[in-house]
């Protein structure tokens, strides 16, 4: 058995041909134990293929996934948990029912189900609403049982696609404490989202997928200190022509008096600052490494 | 986890889930009470015996009434004919376009009735035509004592019939009428089980539960655990109708079984499995195929079809069981089910031909289960309108 930190789940040269379509074109990244990866691409790149194809839901062309160094079968996915974008119970089941089948699926015993389900809906909210019908819940709650649902059998692997789209602000923050609490109990943690600051925020590692390809992968931090470049914010109170002369500039936004630019890692930022306050009065100034956007953007450019 | 507990859990959740649904309940019961209802209105009416009120016009009318309340004297429950005479034709006419009437007899050679009637006739009108026909009989050969032996030659068979195979008689039409309520329960719970795996299946599809699944369960698996929980539902319902009927037809007597005819129920059961294991194997495939519960009747059509042709077909077997059309569906899997039980009532089928059809229905259900599987495993995962039944078996990815 891995430790903590070392990759556990190893996705490699995974490729996919939908007739036309090269849906995955040699993806290949690492999860690690007890931590979050946030998998990020835009929309086609490939992410919804990519997490089919760890459950076997996608006869793949090429490439392996394995699990602890052994290539995953059935018995592996028992311990798997998934929730898929496209969101699915059963309508006119009891949400308890309804977990405690999809525990039992994964070799729970009923009365370990039963007990995983309780522990879980009161966890996630919504204990009040065990014995409803899950058409007749909220879709915020709906979506608070579908994690629930994944969670059940205490799953070793966490694999959710989409989980924080559509729900409300206290929503997206249970999710995220749940999905903390999972990774630091030692759960290895995958999921896409489209909101990078949430992606930030919560991972450790991300891995970026463009036409089927990763073309960024790491630990956030590592990947954002090795950038090419820096993020700077200004406000200025007049002035700021110095910064058209500013060599080494890759993107420049102005909002009134705010500057946001985007430059080499090479610039120097003394002398920048020197030129700055010599012509323009600084109300506000941030270096910082480049944002996940940043990063996001230039690996996607296309 | 193996592939057995799987599909116990599968099998399971359907039967707790539909079991319990209003949907299932409602549909028991009122199958039980339509068998009921055949069975136990018909015993009470006749336990009544029936009267007929007959219009008299003219003269040469009472001898033939009189022979038609002998011919039921014999019978337990006789048959009464109320007289009413008329004058007049007219008001004869108005009394049976008024419904006071059942029929007017003229003269003793002419029926006025109201209707044409269906197939043969009204009974009283049989009745009235047997009675003026022996009358007929005993006047052409009046003082001589044979005419009741012609009587009897005419209402009867001249020859014993001694089948190699089968039974004649009266039980003959007792097992006709089981083999006939038996086909059409077969038909519907066939149909309407089936129509639940249909519509069962595309729900899964359609409200995106089946992508949770497919993380731990295998397409066949879940197919074979819907078809097992459905199935047992189905067959539950099935059973349960039969023995109430069954029951039903002995307390009533409305014609008494010589026994219960426990092969016949047997050879229904089993054929309704394997009925119900084929139907329900290709109407889960049909659902997989569209994501919507409008289009599931469309894409079971195929199916639906089959079944039509199938319950039509044993209608030919119900004439004569022995048929070469009879024979050759009874080889014909998708028809067969509908046209064996038929003849096992019968007694027309030889116990080697009954284990071939058999033979050749079980071959067929296991070729259909994995075309069907396939076919499920490759349509399960497409979103968005149907896709073709070769799509899906081309596309099969677990």
């Amino acid at each position: 058995m891995s430790e903590r930190g070392d990759p556990v789940l190893v996705l490699d040269g995974l490729e996919k041909t939908y007739g036309e379509v090269r849906a995955l074109d040699g993806c290949a990244f690492a999860v690690e134990r007890g931590r979050m990866l946030g998998f990020l691409g835009p929309n086609g790149a490939g992410k919804t293929t990519t997490m089919r194809a760890i459950f076997g839901l996608v006869r793949l062309d090429a490439g392996s996934v394995t699990w602890d160094g052994r290539p995953v079968t059935d018995a592996e996915r028992l311990r798997f948990g998934y929730m898929p974008e496209a969101r699915g119970l059963y309508p006119k089941m009891k949400a308890r029912d309804q977990l405690v089948y999809l525990g039992m699926l994964h070799g729970l015993t009923r009365s370990d189900a039963r007990r995983a389900a309780d522990r879980w809906l009161e966890t996630l909210g919504v204990g009040e609403r065990a014995e409803d019908p899950v058409e007749e819940l909220s879709h915020g709650n709906q979506q608070r049982v579908q994690l629930a649902a994944s969670l059940v059998h205490d799953p070793e692997l966490l694999v959710l696609d989409e989980p924080f789209s559509g729900l409300d602000p206290l929503g997206v923050e249970t999710m995220a404490e749940v999905l903390r609490a999972q990774a630091d109990a030692g759960t290895a943690v995958v999921f896409s989202s489209h909101q990078l600051d949430l992606v930030e925020d919560l991972c450790e590692d991300v891995a970026i997928i463009d036409r089927g390809r990763i073309v960024l992968a790491g630990n956030v931090r590592e990947l954002k200190d090795a950038s090419r470049y820096r993020r700077l914010e200004l406000e200025l109170e007049d002035g700021g022509e110095f910064l058209r002369r500013l060599t080494g500039v890759v993107a420049h936004e102005v909002d009134g008096d705010r500057h946001r630019l985007l430059v080499d890692k090479d610039t120097d930022v003394r002398e920048l600052l020197a030129a700055a306050s010599s012509t323009a009065r600084i109300r506000e100034f941030a270096y910082t490494t480049p944002s996940l956007n940043d990063l996001f953007r230039e690996a996607v450019t296309r | 986890m193996t592939s057995l507990q799987t599909m116990r859990l599968v099998a399971g959740r359907e039967f707790r889930e539909r079991g319990r649904s209003r949907a299932y309940l409602v549909s028991s019961a009122v199958t039980l009470l339509i068998i009921l209802a055949m069975i136990v209105v018909p015993a009470v009416l006749r336990s009544q015996g029936r009267t007929f009120t007959v219009g008299i016009l003219g003269s040469g009318n009472e001898p033939i009434l009189a022979a038609a309340e002998a011919l039921t004297a014999a019978d337990e429950f006789p048959t009464t004919l109320r007289r009413v005479a008329f004058e007049a034709r007219d008001e004869a006419v108005a009394a049976l376009e008024a419904g006071e009437v059942d029929a007017v007899l003229v003269d003793g050679r002419e029926l006025v009735v109201a209707t044409a009637g269906g197939f043969g006739g009204s009974d009283l009108e049989r009745l009235l035509q047997q009675a003026a026909g022996t009358r007929r009989i005993q006047d052409l050969l009046a003082g001589d004592e044979a005419a009741a032996d012609v009587v009897e030659i005419l209402t009867s068979d001249a020859l014993e019939v001694v089948p190699l195979r089968g039974e004649r008689g009266r039980e003959v039409g007792q097992r006709g009428v089981i083999a006939y309520g038996g086909l059409v329960l077969m038909y519907i719970a066939i149909l309407s089980y089936g129509t639940w795996m249909l519509t069962g299946v595309t729900e899964e599809k359609s409200n995106r539960v089946v992508e949770v699944l497919l993380a731990t369960t295998k397409p066949w698996q879940l197919l074979a655990g819907k078809m097992i929980g459905i199935g047992l539902l189905g067959i539950l319902q099935f059973v349960g109708t039969v023995v109430a009927a069954v029951v039903a037809l002995r307390v009533t007597e409305l014609f008494d079984l010589p026994a219960i005819p426990v092969d016949l129920l047997v050879a229904m059961v089993a054929w309704f499995l394997l009925g119900y294991a084929v139907y329900s194997a290709a109407y889960g495939a049909a659902g997989s195929l569209v994501s919507r519960a409008e289009d599931a009747q469309t894409a079971a059509f195929p199916m639906t079809l089959v079944a039509i042709a199938g319950f039509f077909a044993s209608f030919r077997a119900l004439d004569d069981p022995s048929s070469t059309t009879a024979v050759v569906l009874s080889f014909v899997p998708p028809v067969a089910p509908f046209v064996v039980p038929v003849r096992v009532a019968f007694g027309a089928i030889p116990a080697w031909e009954h284990a071939l059809a058999a033979g050749v229905t079980v071959v067929f259900l296991a070729l259909l289960v994995r075309l069907a599987g396939r076919v499920y495993s490759g349509a399960l995962l497409h979103q968005g309108g149907r896709i073709s039944f070769r799509d899906a078996f081309r596309s099969a990815e677990v």
